[in-house]
């Protein structure tokens, strides 16, 4: 697998990823949320920034099915989807598939928790309607302002 | 008009290419890249009737995996280079690098500029990361951990995008793969040869879906050049001169996190009418497209965003036989990436010489007076380039 190495603009994001928050970036000058991290505002270019978590839920933009390994520690064929968030429209993420079926155009999905280790979690994707299981966990729901 | 239009109308075919020159395309070239850049350079000289002591600039593009103009120069012996350029890149600014040769000569800054592109691309430096690991920039920490991050894969996502919202099938990606084979079968410097058919298409190995082996380039080691001078020197040469109607470069957003409005729309949207307007040209004055190929995919949308048909209407634009050597649009004349080689862009520019010049051998284009060539749209970095030559 590969281990992101988090930057000076990004760390944060990984802190509060670990500690179970799906969270994006928004301006305190005009409100506009953006993802990835970054200082500065694209819509108004101003600097002054704060955390807000969101709900992780999106809609499904495409999909690959991977047949060879592009690396290590992934057994194919394995799913990657390209997922709309619903809070951050103008932006496009990617993680890895949960769903017990293929994945279908523009259905409804939330991000779930993988929990590598103490310092790392990532997000996948299952469809909204996917009820518990044990091998998934949502994120917090909580408000971080 | 702008002051800025009526400076670029003076920038129009103001310049040329004199000369193009190749290394053989292999698997594995045996020599470094600095050879194979000296060998292209030569190359393209003698076929332009001039030496090296004409030359005064270099220019290259590269993503760490090469030999730089400052290695170069003193390889061959050229002890000062009035310009050089070192362009930090891919497959997108392949074209801008033919674009900044021009403006430098326009502009007086160096008369005679060889670029080039020299790649051990299938035995040194594999650009899908096999045996060189993931590409160092910020954008890779959010995809690579899910094993996200070589360009077939990203490719194949947006092609399914494409493929969602408008229809585009298979078999047009097919259709792209075995026409450029048929074009490769003529051209004597391709690597892939042997003519393929759609049940071969469709039966090449899952890639990654909707991508399979045949819609993915050549992994390919060798080098291209070209020799850009002004257009009136390009005359006295010994071949028949190519000028530069138009060169542009920019136009976009990244597809990858963040900022992607739609990801079926590439920067040479943005780019194209930019491009036209420099050489007062339109779609429909293009007789001959060398269109940036990694992927079947990346021609389709080419196809669209550069205005030869509506949107989402590339793949039956190929199905009708439009991009065939018979079409209204032959495309990809060498074969392309997926079939010729993948000198990352240079050669496509040098194709679209060739056929300009009236040079192709069996595979001409018939009537070919003006060729578009474009580099990666604009996917991976966010942006592309592009150029209009036409026969001087």
């Amino acid at each position: 697998m590969y281990r992101p190495e988090p930057d000076r603009d990004s760390r944060q994001w990984w802190e509060r990823l670990a500690g179970g928050e799906f969270a994006v970036q928004e301006c305190d000058a005009c409100a506009t949320v953006r993802f990835p991290p970054r200082a500065f505002c694209p819509a108004c270019r101003t600097e002054a920034w704060r955390w807000r978590a969101v709900e992780p839920e999106g809609t499904v933009e495409s999909w690959i099915v991977n047949h060879q390994p592009f690396m290590p520690g992934f057994q194919v064929p394995y799913v990657v989807v390209m997922v709309r968030p619903a809070t951050v429209p103008g932006c496009l993420v990617y993680g890895g598939w949960r769903g017990e079926r293929p994945p279908e155009p523009g259905e409804r999905v939330r991000a779930v928790r993988i929990r590598v280790d103490e310092e790392l979690s990532l997000v996948d994707w299952i469809p909204a309607e996917t009820s518990e299981r044990a091998d998934i966990h949502p994120f917090d729901r909580k408000s971080s302002h | 008009m702008t002051n800025v239009a009526k400076r670029l109308l003076e920038f129009r075919d103001r310049t040329a290419i004199a000369g193009v020159g190749y290394t053989p395309f292999t698997r594995n070239s045996g020599v470094s890249t600095l050879t194979l850049a000296c060998r292209a350079v030569l190359a393209a000289l003698e076929d332009a009737g001039l030496t090296p002591d004409d030359v005064d600039g270099l220019a290259t593009h590269r993503v760490g995996d090469s030999a730089p103009p400052t290695l170069v120069g003193p390889a061959l012996g050229l002890a000062d280079l009035s310009w050089h350029l070192d362009q930090f890149g891919g497959g997108s600014v392949s074209h801008a690098v033919v674009g900044q040769a021009a403006l430098a000569v326009a502009a007086g800054m160096a008369e005679t500029v060889v670029c080039y592109r020299a790649i051990n691309a299938r035995s040194e430096f594999r650009m899908g990361g096999t045996g060189r690991g993931v590409p160092a920039s910020p954008e890779v920490q959010y995809q690579a951990p899910y094993g996200f991050f070589a360009p077939p894969q990203q490719y194949a996502m947006y092609a399914r995008a494409h493929m969602l919202k408008y229809g585009t099938k298979a078999e047009h990606f097919g259709q792209l793969a075995v026409t450029q084979r048929a074009n490769a079968a003529k051209n004597p410097r391709a690597l892939m040869r042997t003519p393929i058919t759609l049940e071969d298409y469709l039966a090449s190995r899952w890639i990654a879906e909707p991508f399979r082996l045949l819609d993915c380039c050549l992994e390919t080691d060798g080098a291209c050049a070209v020799v850009v001078t002004t257009r009136e020197r390009a005359r006295d040469l010994r071949r028949p001169p190519v000028s530069i109607s138009a060169a542009a470069w920019g136009g976009g957003t990244s597809h990858l996190s963040g900022a992607a409005a739609d990801p079926t729309v590439t920067a040479a949207a943005a780019l194209a009418p930019r491009l036209y307007a420099q050489a007062g040209l339109g779609p429909g004055d293009i007789d001959v497209a060398e269109l940036y190929d990694c992927f079947t995919y990346s021609v389709i949308v080419q196809l669209e965003d550069y205005g030869f048909c509506a949107k989402g209407e590339g793949g039956p634009y190929v199905a009708s036989g439009a991009t065939s050597p018979a079409g209204e649009l032959p495309v990809n004349t060498h074969g392309g990436f997926l079939s010729e080689g993948y000198v990352h862009g240079m050669n496509h520019i040098a194709e679209a010489v060739s056929q300009l010049r009236g040079e192709a051998g069996d595979r001409q284009a018939r009537g070919a007076e003006v060729a578009l060539s474009t580099a990666q749209p604009g996917y991976i970095l966010p942006a592309t380039s592009a150029l209009i030559l036409r026969r001087a």
